[in-house]
Parts: C-alpha cells; structure tokens; sequence
C-alpha cells in the first residue's frame, strides 16, 4: 500500500533527525491512572444566575416540593437549587424569564398574604401560595406561566435530585423498592465531530 | 468506475448494498457522517457524572423529543444542517449521520402493511393506491423478517398480516390484568395481539451488523464515509445519472464519483432533498409532497386498584398487549374519519410523577402506593398523505457545507384529530370495562414528525403524472436512479415502516440487478 503523503513526509522528517527512533518506533507510553475527583466533591459551585432573594424562594420551594423522603435524599440535599442556578445560567431566554418570573410571583404572593418573604414563610404558609399553583396534567403545558413555572420547577428538582451523586449514592443502600429511578445509562462519546 | 453508488447507510442503503453485492453488482457506499466504534464510542456513566446531570445541553436539540444527555452526540446538530418550518406547525426532524443512520437506535418494531394499505384509495376512496400489493412483497417481508429475526403472534387477521416469525415471541403466562383488558376488548368486537419486534443480533438489528458486513465481506462494496453528497450529476446528452458530487464532511474539498446507477437511501427527506437541488425526476411535479408519518401521543393512563399499595406481582400485572387497526375495516362502517390506528398497551409500570396535581411526601406517597399498578397506552394513528404538506427548498438558508436546506410545511387535519378522539374515547373504555381507574386521558398528539417515522414525498404509482417513482423504486423520469428508503411511500398506515423500507430495498434492488445485467440500465 503505498505511503499517504503526510506520511510519508513525515517519515521523511523522522529518518533525517533521529534515524535510530524511527527504525524501532517510538517506545509506548505508560503512566499509572489517575481517577479524578468529580467537581461536587472538590468545590462548591458560585451562584451566578439568580439574584439572592430568588434563589432563597427557589432552595425554600425546593425543600417542600421534593422533600427528602424514606432514606433518600431530598431536593436541597442533592444541591438541586445550585445546580439549577448554573443549568438556568446556560438555558435559553425564554426559559430564563419563566423561571425568574415564576420565583419572583412566589414572593410577591409571600410578601401580599404574609408581609415577609417566600423563605420565610412556614410550610402551611407557603402551601397556601403552592397549592393553586399545581394543577391537574394536561398534554400541553398550562397557559398560565406561574402554572407551568410550578409544573416545571416539581419536574426538573424531582429530576436533578434523582440524578444527584448523593441520591445515587443512597439508592445504592436502599431496599430495590423503595429506591426509585435513579439515572444511568450508556453514555454517548463525541464521534468525530466536525473541525470547525 | 463503481456500478452502482448508494447514498446513505442505514437501513435501506444496508440492505441496497447487501442484495446488490450478494448479486456481484460492486457498489460504492457515500455517508455523511462518521464511523462510531461501538465498543470504544459508548460508556456506562450516571448521570451524575453528565455536565448536565441528564438535562442535556440546553435548546442544544430543540425539535428532538427523544434527545436526552446520553445521547445528545448522535443526533444530526440543526445549528450544522438546520430547516425550516411555519411558526404554527412545528415539524420535528429526527435526523442521524453516523455509518448505520438511525438503524443504530430505532426500536425494532417490525410490522407488514396490509392490502388495507396497499390499496387505501380501493377502499374508502382516498388518495392513490400503491403500484404493489401486499403479495407482491410479502416473499421480501419474509426474508427479511428471517435475516432481523423478527418474533411475533400469528393472528390470521387481513389488517395485520403474520410474517416469517421465529422462535422466541412466546414469554410467559398472560398476567391478570393482561386477560382483563383482552376480555373487555374482545367484548367491544376488538381483536389483541403482542408487539411485533426484531430481535437482531445482542439487541442490535442495524446495517452495520446485520446488511453491511456480508456486503464489505463480498468484497464488492467500498464504504466512504464523511461524503456529504450535494448533487446527482446526468450526462447531458442522455439525461441519465452518471455519478454525484460530494464534499469532505471535514476539509471540504469536492469530489465526484461516477457509476452507471445512482440509489438514493439518504432517509426520506435528504433523499427528496438531493433530488430537489439536482432538479431531477419531477416531471410530475408531485416531487417532495404528500409528505406523511406515523401520529403519536393520545395518552391514557389508567391504575389497576388490586395492584396498588405494593401488591404488584408478575401473575396480577405485567406484560405488554398490541392492539392492531381495528376501525374502518368494512368498507360500510360510517365514522368521521377513515383509516384507523392501533394501539400499543403496557403494563405493570409505575406512574409519571406529573400526572397527580401533588408534591412533596403527599406525592412521594402517591406515588409510591402506584408503583407498578399501571398500564400505559397510546396510538400508532395513521396520517393522511395530502399534497398540501410538502417540503421544498429554502432559497435563503444553507447547511455547514454551503448546501441549501428543506423547508418542510406539514399539519395534522379532521380526520387526523377525530381518529384520536376515537382512540383515547376507546382506551377509555376499554380500561373502564377491564375494572382500571383512569388517571389521565388526553386526545392531543405530538407535532408531525415525532414519530421519526417521516415517509412520502416522493412517492411511487402507476402513473407518472401522479408519481415519481415506478413499482420498482425507479425514477419514472430517470431510469438509472432508484430512491429506496421511505420517501416511496404512498401512504403510511399506522404500521412503524422499517419492515417495509427494507423489503421495497431488497426488491428493488434485484430488480436493479437484473435489469443491469440484461444492459437495461
Ligand atoms: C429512536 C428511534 C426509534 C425508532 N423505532 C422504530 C421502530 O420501532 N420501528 C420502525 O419501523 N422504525 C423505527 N424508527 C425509524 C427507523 O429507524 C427508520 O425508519 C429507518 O431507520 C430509516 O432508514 P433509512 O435508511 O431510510 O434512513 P436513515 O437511517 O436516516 O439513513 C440515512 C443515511 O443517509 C445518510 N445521508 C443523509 N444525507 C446524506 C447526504 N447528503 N450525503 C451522504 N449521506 C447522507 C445519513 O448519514 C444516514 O446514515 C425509529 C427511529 C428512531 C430514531
């Protein structure tokens, strides 16, 4: 078969400057494995998309809607909250302002019925503000968008909290039915993406 | 010069490659994307271990329902190869490049149209019929549903023609609520089956392990990959393809490759794309409508009571039920829609959290007293192919590679929403009648496309006024150009076409080989 050009050019480029490498080949590479740490148990993560006051309303409607539960790990102990700060960092606009619309009608209606803040308020108070806000499936989202704020914030802590590294870490201790979906698949690698 | 060049990889260019090599036709395969090495390419991780804990990238996949974070790498990236739709009818393109296309991730369902199909316009007067019948392609159907070691029940029923089953399809015992919701159905003059399914090898019935090894072994089939093909070339004397155009998915740099035959398998739209941007076969003016798919959504929940509270068990629930087309099928039966839809049943799963108006530990109990009590079902509905939903070139809007895009225009009509209507009134009933408590009940159906199973468009007909393609899957216009992927159909039927598409390929190409051989081409 005959050489490609590069190849060849640089087999070339071998022979002049170190003939005797190139005769044996380079010696193969070996260095032990290093298994690095995972960024959750290193660091913290710096807040960087909600404003103080809405991510108090979001850790504090975290806690009451995904609650720890029998054994496992709620919503503000999978760091559900921080990880939505950074997911909603780096979602699209109109999902920015659901979310911040959503938190900031939270404590409105904390500071009209009760005349303090969201995360202030115990948990019958705020289920006063929660509870109409949760309404019955439909197959398109609600139209109302604190509705469909609510319908989404439950969906996507019940999602961040299962896939947290201390929800999977506490299912693997639990009896098989009262673990729930814990996530974990086969993981696509990039193929040969296009250079750019 | 090559005999034949196919455009494509998946599973019509697969099983191009497989019949025309098996026939000593020597082929040239073009793929527009990459070689994935399934061992190396794929790794179990939690989700955890995700940068986005299994959201995926953000609006990274906006029209793909099926994208999560696992496999967010493999879909075709609409900022590289983006379309265009109306801002009220959303259309959803599920495209894939690698070597194998979407061969590597469909579902494996496998079913046979039927002559109620075959020949729709027959019988309620709609649209055209195919130039085939279901006998013209049921010895196809039968060797590939042996080669995809497709399981199933035989039934006997004309709506749902038995294949070359093998071995395997029997499981175990039918569970209570299984015979539950098979009395009540038979009750309602409804007949119930099981889920049709390739079984392939490992799990995988893909051209790259089950059409294209035998076909590279040949030695007849030289693969390309990163070809990203933009142009059917013709001789301009005689009008007939003589090769295509292709750029390096990477630098860039044309080049053409020359053959006697051209064969589109490029997957419905991308073939009809090509055609388009090459100005060939449309002398009928019907290229690139009636575009069609398969309906999917019409949710209906229901909860088996006796199995609540942690009482599931294997004998009570569990299993799954296939209901086939079972509307329509006497020319006299006066609905307001035509055709029909069948449905697929599950049960023993465990509820949706989003389908109880609740949270916190009144939801975790909710659901834990649910778990594995429910059966889930949905529909397959049918969708009429009109010439109104098309798709075309967009003048203004180019792909990575400088090459034009589709704009594709397609919505759901009457007879598409009152088929719903009738399906979930049906599950309704049916669960109803079977002692289930309805959780959730819903008739909307996702947008056109959801389904991945994009059809028409290309169609195929006796008359070429009407069609672009013959009986055959061959260019009226063009006689050396063959299109064998879905883009031939002229209806869909409520059927997943995967079987289909490979046994039009398989036939169409012996046909191709023939014809070749007698220096017809
Ligand atoms: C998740 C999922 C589940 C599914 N489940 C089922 C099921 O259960 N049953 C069923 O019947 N069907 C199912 N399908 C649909 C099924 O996968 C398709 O019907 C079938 O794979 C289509 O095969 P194809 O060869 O026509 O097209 P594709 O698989 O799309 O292959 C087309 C190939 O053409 C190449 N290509 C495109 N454009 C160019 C170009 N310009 N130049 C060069 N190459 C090009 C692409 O790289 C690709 O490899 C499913 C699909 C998916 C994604």
């Amino acid at each position: 078969m005959p050489i490609p050009r590069r190849r060849f050019v640089l087999a070339l480029g071998t022979v002049s400057t170190s003939p005797v490498v190139f005769a044996q080949g380079p010696a193969p590479l070996s260095a032990p494995r290093i298994v690095p740490v995972a960024p959750d148990q290193a660091a913290e993560p710096v807040l960087q998309f909600f404003t103080p006051t809405q991510f108090a309303t979001l850790r504090h409607a975290a806690s009451l809607l995904q609650p720890a539960y029998s054994n496992l790990p709620g919503a503000v102990e999978a760091a559900a909250p921080e990880f939505l700060d950074f997911l909603l960092a780096v979602s699209p606009a109109p999902r920015q302002a659901l979310y911040r619309g959503g938190l900031d009608h939270l404590t409105s209606q904390a500071k009209l019925l009760f005349k303090k803040d969201f995360a202030a308020l115990t948990a019958p108070e705020a289920d006063q503000i929660l509870k109409p806000l949760i309404v019955p499936w439909t197959f398109d989202p609600p139209a109302d968008l604190h509705e469909r704020f609510l319908t989404d914030l439950r969906a996507d802590l019940r999602t961040a909290t299962t896939n947290s590294a201390p929800y999977a870490a506490a299912a693997a201790t639990t009896s098989r039915r009262g673990r729930g979906r814990t996530g974990a698949g086969l993981y696509w690698l990039p193929i040969d993406p296009t250079r750019r | 010069m090559y005999d034949v060049l196919i455009v494509g990889s998946g599973h019509s260019g697969g099983m191009a490659a497989a019949t025309l090599t098996a026939l000593g036709v020597r082929c040239l395969m073009l793929n527009a994307g990459p070689v994935a090495d399934l061992e190396r390419d794929r790794v179990n991780k939690s989700a955890h271990e995700l940068p986005y804990r299994g959201f995926g990238k953000p609006g990274l996949h906006p029209h793909i329902f099926q994208a999560n974070e696992y496999n967010a790498n493999t879909w075709v990236d609409e900022n590289e190869v983006p379309y265009t739709h109306p801002a009220d009818a959303s259309y959803n393109w599920v495209r894939v490049r690698l070597l194998g296309g979407r061969s590597l991730f469909w579902a494996r369902q496998s079913f046979r149209l039927s002559d109620f199909e075959f020949r729709a316009a027959d019988h309620d007067g709609f649209g055209e019929n195919w130039p085939i019948r279901h006998n013209d392609l049921a010895p196809f159907y039968s060797r590939v549903e042996a080669q995809f070691k497709v399981v199933g029940r035989k039934e006997g029923w004309p709506q749902f023609p038995d294949g070359n089953f093998v071995e395997g399809g029997a499981g175990q015992a039918d569970s209570e609520c299984q015979q539950r919701i098979t009395a009540a159905a038979n009750k309602m003059g409804i007949g119930v089956s099981r889920m049709r399914a390739a079984m392939g090898d490992g799990g995988l019935a893909s051209s790259v392990n089950l059409s294209l090894p035998q076909a590279v072994a040949s030695g007849k089939l030289d693969v390309l990959p990163n070809a990203v093909v933009r142009q059917i070339t013709t001789d301009p004397n005689t009008g007939r393809a003589n090769g295509v155009i292709f750029l390096d998915r990477h630098t860039r740099q044309e080049r053409r490759a020359k053959a006697r035959v051209v064969v589109l398998a490029a997957g419905t739209l991308e073939s009809t794309r090509l055609l388009l941007l090459s100005k060939l076969a449309n002398s009928s003016g019907v290229l690139g409508r009636y575009l069609t798919d398969q309906q999917y959504g019409c949710t209906v929940v229901a909860s088996m009571p006796e199995a609540r509270d942690g009482k599931a068990n294997p004998k009570l629930i569990g299993g799954g039920l296939f209901i086939p087309r079972f509307r329509n099928l006497r020319k006299d039966e006066k609905r307001n829609f035509i055709r029909g839809y069948a449905l697929p049943l599950n049960t023993g799963s465990s509820p949706d959290p989003k389908y109880f108006p609740e949270y916190g530990e009144a939801l975790q109990k909710k659901l834990a007293s649910y778990a594995g009590s429910c059966v889930t079902g949905g529909i397959y509905g049918d969708v009429l192919p009109r010439y109104e939903n098309h798709v075309r070139l967009n003048p203004n809007q180019t792909d990575a590679w400088g090459i034009p895009t589709l704009h594709i225009e397609a919505r759901y009509g009457d007879n598409e929403r009152n088929l719903c209507k009738d399906a979930a009134d049906t599950m309704e009933e049916l669960y109803k009648a079977a002692g289930l408590e309805v959780i959730v009940k819903s008739d909307k159906v996702n947008p056109p496309g959801y389904s991945i199973h994009e059809l028409g468009t290309c169609r195929m007909g006796a008359d070429p006024k009407k069609s672009v393609l013959n009986q055959w899957n061959q260019s009226h216009d063009v006689k050396n150009l063959f299109v064998v992927d879905g883009s031939s159909f002229a209806t869909a039927g409520w059927q997943n076409p995967t079987m289909t598409i490979l046994a039009l390929s398989m036939r169409a190409s012996e046909y191709l080989a023939a014809e070749l051989a007698k220096g017809n081409l």
